[in-house]
């Protein structure tokens, strides 16, 4: 019963949404899934794992027949989840602090938003429509995204030179070698413990 | 923005003094109102922010307190819970966040720092040491008269002296200093790289708020503040923290991993901060110290590191690439600005210079006083994210290879290309070249909050 496991938060927030209002979030998605840069922003906040929006219709939530009331729901709802490493504080004010206007289009829509700056209100938002975590499972805890990226690039150059090397002379093997810490050279930081919230 | 009420704060707050020499007193209460009746007489002596058309004063006092210290004041309870929560608690209780754990932990520290009865500091810098000493008479006398205040410790520091020359260098030979960034409404010579990034590439001030209480911050607020409101306004938040330096392990390290390094040993040791030891940022010239860049306040400190991506000029793990790391984790740099910290202090302990005989045990080091409207978004976060840890800086948990807690585990990689004057390096098995030897978190008020205090007149609301 955590958010948090290792090096990795998981946030899910759920906000509801006026049924006439949905209809332009459909919009701004579908400009949003096919002109990429518009995307980039929140690709390139680099400490983020995965983020994504998910409208749920008010006339689609599961119906399970026998012994379930029918319920006429008012409002569809926005599902925001998204896996971040980091503390909750750190990944709210980088949102706020450049991605501001995307975020304010894919929010707005929702009741009470108060828009994603000034921050504090904003955190106030987040918190009262968070729900917290059951179940958390991550294979690295100890790896961030950025961790786990750089040890892909390592591997598949330490691949790339174990496949080669075998028949080099020393002097190839030490031009190979160069070439090898060149291409890993900013990929080497350590794994470990996160630091702890505040 | 207009310009700063600057009579109503406390000068060390707007400006680096620049005096040779400081004394810095440790003050314990043992009784609230004589305390007070010591902070009313003191208010006539309190160095104001007031620009210094006269020259500079011959000598400055300034003071600040901590959580207990306020508590010893009598201050309502309505006020003293009103402080952002890392204030209360204070820089030991704070050690687990801060990574203040082995060799910095709070059961090594100074006794002074080990037990709770600090409860203010009060800074006296001076242009000599017979000036600092009649100053300093002269508020022993204040506390005699009063009864205000005991004094538990002082801690002498003061600029290096190299030469016969009063210098900005600290005891591993860099000269330090370049850091410190403007702020809206601050009277101060500001440099091109001081400020935060804009888009078109140009530097503006950051917002007061980041520095004082009261004003508008990067994110368009006020800054977490004590109520009553003028109780905080025009106060800020000192970090005091003494970092020992162990000069001998620092170059003995050095050595051994020039002996490695196609670069020269100088250039490893301009790897390891960012800028050769005169203060030339390596990024402007990663060949060659170049004094006419060092010396050049449109120069020095106006740079990015946008286009080093790979850390083939300056190391993706350089100190001053950690600490400030301007635009290194793009949208031009606006993930820093509610990061930033404003530093005052100057070094301990007598300068060795290189090739004399240095040891870790001489007490010698750097008094870090750092300036922020909130410890935690700042210096803590700085402290945490930045020094101890390194995803921000896609570094994963290595730490700055300068300030880092390493306990001998830890590694600096220094990012090279294929030339032999630039080759690549892992340096490993970092030992702590800084220990924390104690500190605190302190409360700088302005002066009409030291007026307030000193005639108990702090109503929560």
């Amino acid at each position: 019963m955590s958010n948090i496991n290792g090096k990795v938060y998981a946030m899910n927030a759920i906000t509801p949404m006026k049924p006439w209002k949905t209809w332009i979030l459909r919009g701004f998605f579908f400009l949003l899934g096919h002109i990429k840069p518009l995307q980039q922003d929140l690709i390139n906040l680099s400490f983020i794992e995965f983020a994504r929006w998910v409208v749920l219709p008010r006339r689609q939530f599961p119906f399970l027949g026998n012994g379930q009331a029918e319920e006429e729901l008012q409002y569809d709802y926005l599902l925001f989840f998204s896996n971040f490493n980091g503390t909750w504080n750190q990944y709210i004010d980088a949102f706020s602090a450049v991605l501001s206007k995307g975020l304010n289009l894919v929010w707005r829509w929702s009741e009470k938003f108060p828009g994603s700056v000034p921050v504090t209100s904003f955190k106030e938002y987040i918190a009262r429509v968070q729900f917290d975590t059951d179940y958390y499972y991550t294979a690295y805890p100890h790896a961030a995204a950025n961790d786990l990226k750089s040890a892909h690039v390592v591997q598949a150059s330490f691949d790339k030179l174990a496949a080669s090397a075998q028949n080099y002379t020393p002097e190839q093997f030490e031009d190979a070698y160069l070439r090898f810490v060149l291409e890993v050279q900013t990929h080497l930081g350590e794994t470990g413990e996160a630091p702890i919230v505040f | 923005m207009s310009r700063l009420n600057e009579t109503d704060i406390q000068g060390f707050v707007l400006r680096g003094y620049n005096l040779p020499v400081a004394r810095y007193l440790f003050l314990h209460f043992e009784d609230a109102e004589r305390a007070r009746s010591l902070i009313g007489r003191l208010l006539h002596h309190v160095t104001t922010g007031q620009r210094w058309d006269g020259g500079k004063p011959q000598s400055t006092v300034n003071i600040a307190f901590t959580q207990r210290g306020l508590a010893a004041l009598n201050l309502p309870d309505a006020t003293l819970l009103s402080f952002p929560v890392e204030f209360q608690q204070g820089m030991k209780k704070r050690a687990g966040i801060l990574g203040d754990s082995g060799l910095n932990s709070p059961e090594r520290w100074d006794e002074l720092w080990r037990g709770d009865l600090v409860h203010a500091w009060l800074g006296i810098n001076a242009q000599s040491a017979a000036i600092l000493d009649s100053r300093y008479a002269e508020m022993l006398e204040l506390m005699r008269e009063t009864g205000g205040a005991t004094v538990l410790a002082s801690q002498d520091a003061a600029a290096v002296v190299i030469d016969g020359k009063s210098t900005t260098r600290e005891h591993f030979g860099f000269t330090d200093g370049f850091g410190n960034p403007d702020y809206l409404g601050v009277d101060r010579s500001s440099q091109p790289g001081q400020g935060k990034r804009m888009p078109n590439g140009s530097w503006a001030p950051l917002a007061t708020g980041e520095l004082l209480l009261g004003y508008a911050d990067e994110a368009g607020e006020l800054p977490v503040a004590p109520v009553p409101h003028i109780l905080a306004s025009n106060g800020t938040f000192m970090v005091y923290r003494k970092l020992h330096q162990n000069v001998a392990t620092f170059r003995s390290y050095l050595d051994e991993y020039a002996a490695l390094y196609g670069g020269g040993k100088e250039k490893l040791a301009a790897k390891f901060i960012g800028r050769w030891r005169d203060g030339t940022p390596l990024d402007l010239s990663p060949d060659n110290p170049d004094s006419s860049i060092a010396q050049d306040p449109n120069r020095s400190t106006n740079f990015t590191y946008g286009a080093d991506a790979e850390g083939t000029r300056c190391p993706v793990g350089a100190h001053i690439r950690r600490v400030h790391p301007r635009d290194a984790f793009g949208f031009s740099g606006r993930l820093i600005n509610r990061r930033r910290i404003t530093r005052r202090g100057l070094p301990y302990g007598p300068f060795v210079a290189e090739g004399g005989p240095a040891s870790d045990s001489e007490e010698r080091g750097v008094i870090f006083m750092a300036l922020n409207a909130s410890i935690s978004r700042q210096f803590e976060f700085v402290q945490q994210q930045w020094i101890e840890y390194g995803n921000d800086a896609h570094q994963g948990n290595d730490k700055d290879i300068l300030m880092g807690n390493h306990g001998g585990r830890g590694k600096f990689v220094v990012q090279g290309d294929a030339s032999r004057a630039n080759p690549p390096l892992i340096c490993s098995k970092l030992p702590n070249f800084v220990e924390l030897r104690g500190g605190d978190y302190f409360f700088l008020p302005s002066i009409t909050a030291l007026g307030m205090i000193a005639m108990n007149l702090v109503d929560p609301r």
